[in-house]
């Protein structure tokens, strides 16, 4: 019974601060926009413009629910449930801090520790494709459709690079879950190094955050919603909390993808050169493990915002050209150097 | 009875079954991702965490992505399929392949009544390293195989479609 209270309390308290992370990052994008383009940004409601979000959530709440006639009703209806659906479920195996002991309990801060790990984030991230593309096919408009086109190749395209970006990390670790992932890289390599991925494999992590970036459609690869050609995408059709679960998934998407970033390339919960967990008690070193972990998603959360307004949209060609011609064969070369290397080293 | 067992099992049935009478070619693709997603639920009640998950990322979330964007390209939304599905050929060529395919799996189920008790699972079974063995152990040479043919059929396929090579 405690272990099924305890799965219980673990998997809505991710869950509930994931949204919660989402919800401010809604905050942070529009302030942060403010911020780099020089203007105040919305301060009105609440300290800084922090009530902001609550008044969106109660605006796209309250608003009246319209389908249009000629949209597919059941498809456009199932649209974002599809989308936001696996957006939620894919923080599972993704882990929130070291361990905490309750009452003599060890309690990994992890929902999940399957040995299929992140092969779990890539099927669960490939689901969230069909949201969209049944938003964009159920609306019956000419603009949601091409929205819907576009993301379906940009997402099959940028899975291979992806998963082949994520194969060099496996090479490295010998393992899928995130876990062992994340213990591993404790202490130094090399004397000097802290013995995180992104040492291990620098062109791998580039590889992984230009296709999560894809893979997410934001800024520079948000052509399925490029406002300047086709309005919005596969939601332009969409109003109320239907449009409302489309805007919060892809914030809920960002959490993970950081997530991720941090557990495989960035050290997870340790800090660099100085083991945290040799000196506090297990329940503070949890409670300071998970701040840790979520310090550094921070930093990348913050990231996509800096990149968003920082860069301009490719042009269509340009993406698959990247994706095809750039990243894949980029992808193979580290996985032949990184296996050339463990051949021969280990 | 096995209630898990039979939830997803009557719901591939149900939703196999609406892949091939739905109208509209969007909601049957739809119906076959519930297919895949079903039998891969079916898999995780195996202990068979790893072919689920294949089932998922390759199944649902490649192939039939595919055939959802070659549906997007031809076909306009509300566009019905009642002319490709009155046609006699495609159906019965349908009836044909249907036919081959029951054949086979009566064939495949010939071992069943051969199973008389339970067995316990080996250590480790469905983990990511006893699927590298074996493909890279013990199959090696029918996995190699397997892939030459892929690659063969993909030269093929660009062949096929370029005119000017």
């Amino acid at each position: 019974m405690d272990d099924w209270l305890i799965a219980i309390i673990k998997v809505v308290g991710i869950w509930v601060w994931v949204l919660l992370i989402a919800v401010v990052m809604t905050w942070v994008e529009r302030r942060g926009a403010a911020l780099i383009q020089d203007r105040p940004g919305p301060n009105r409601a609440g300290p800084f413009g922090l009530f902001q979000p609550l008044a969106d959530g109660i605006k796209l709440f309250t608003k009246e629910e319209i389908i249009p006639t000629n949209a597919q009703k059941l498809l456009y209806i199932m649209g974002p449930l599809l989308f936001s659906l696996p957006a939620f479920s894919a923080y599972a195996v993704v882990p929130f801090g070291d361990k905490i002991i309750l009452g003599g309990k060890e309690i990994i801060l992890q929902v999940s520790d399957v040995n299929v790990g992140f092969l779990y984030i890539l099927a669960i991230g490939s689901m969230g494709v069909y949201g969209v593309i049944l938003g964009g096919w159920g609306s019956n408009n000419k603009y949601s459709i091409l929205g819907g086109l576009r993301s379906t190749a940009q997402m099959v395209s940028y899975e291979v690079p992806l998963g082949l970006a994520l194969l060099g990390i496996v090479f490295v670790y010998g393992t899928f879950s995130l876990r062992d992932i994340s213990l591993a890289q404790q202490g130094t390599f090399l004397g000097f190094l802290p013995n995180w991925g992104i040492f291990k494999q620098p062109l791998g992590f580039i590889l992984f955050i230009v296709a999560a970036y894809a893979e997410a459609n934001r800024v520079p690869f948000d052509l399925p919603e490029a406002e300047s050609e086709i309005v919005s995408g596969y939601h332009t059709e969409y109003g109320s909390m239907r449009l409302g679960l489309y805007l919060f998934g892809e914030y809920v998407n960002l959490v993970t993808i950081s997530g991720i970033i941090v557990a495989l390339y960035f050290g997870s919960w340790h800090m660099p050169y100085i083991d945290l967990g040799a000196y506090l008690g297990p329940i503070s070193w949890g409670i300071v493990s998970f701040c840790i972990f979520f310090l550094k998603v921070s930093f990348f959360l913050w990231m996509f915002v800096w990149v968003r307004w920082t860069l301009p949209r490719f042009r269509y060609d340009q993406v698959m050209g990247l994706g095809w011609r750039g990243l894949i064969p980029l992808a193979l070369f580290n996985i032949f150097i990184t296996a050339l290397f463990i051949q021969l080293t280990v | 009875m096995d209630l898990y067992f039979w939830v997803f099992a009557s719901m591939s049935v149900l939703a196999g079954l609406f892949t091939i009478a739905a109208k509209d070619a969007l909601p049957s693709a739809m119906g076959l991702l519930t297919v895949f997603i079903s039998l891969a639920s079916l898999y995780l009640h195996l202990h068979a965490p790893l072919i689920a998950i294949f089932q998922v990322a390759i199944y649902a979330g490649a192939i039939l992505i595919l055939v959802v964007f070659v549906i997007m390209l031809l076909m306009a939304p509300g566009e019905r399929l009642a002319a490709i599905q009155a046609n006699v050929s495609y159906r019965g060529s349908g009836a044909l392949l249907g036919m081959c395919l029951i054949g086979l799996v009566l064939v495949g189920t010939k071992g069943v009544s051969d199973i008389v008790s339970m067995k316990a699972l080996p250590e480790g079974f469905g983990n990511p390293s006893m699927f590298g063995d074996l493909f890279f152990r013990d199959f090696l040479l029918h996995f190699e195989v397997v892939s030459v043919l892929l690659l063969v059929a993909l030269i093929g396929g660009i062949y096929l479609c370029k005119k000017k090579l």
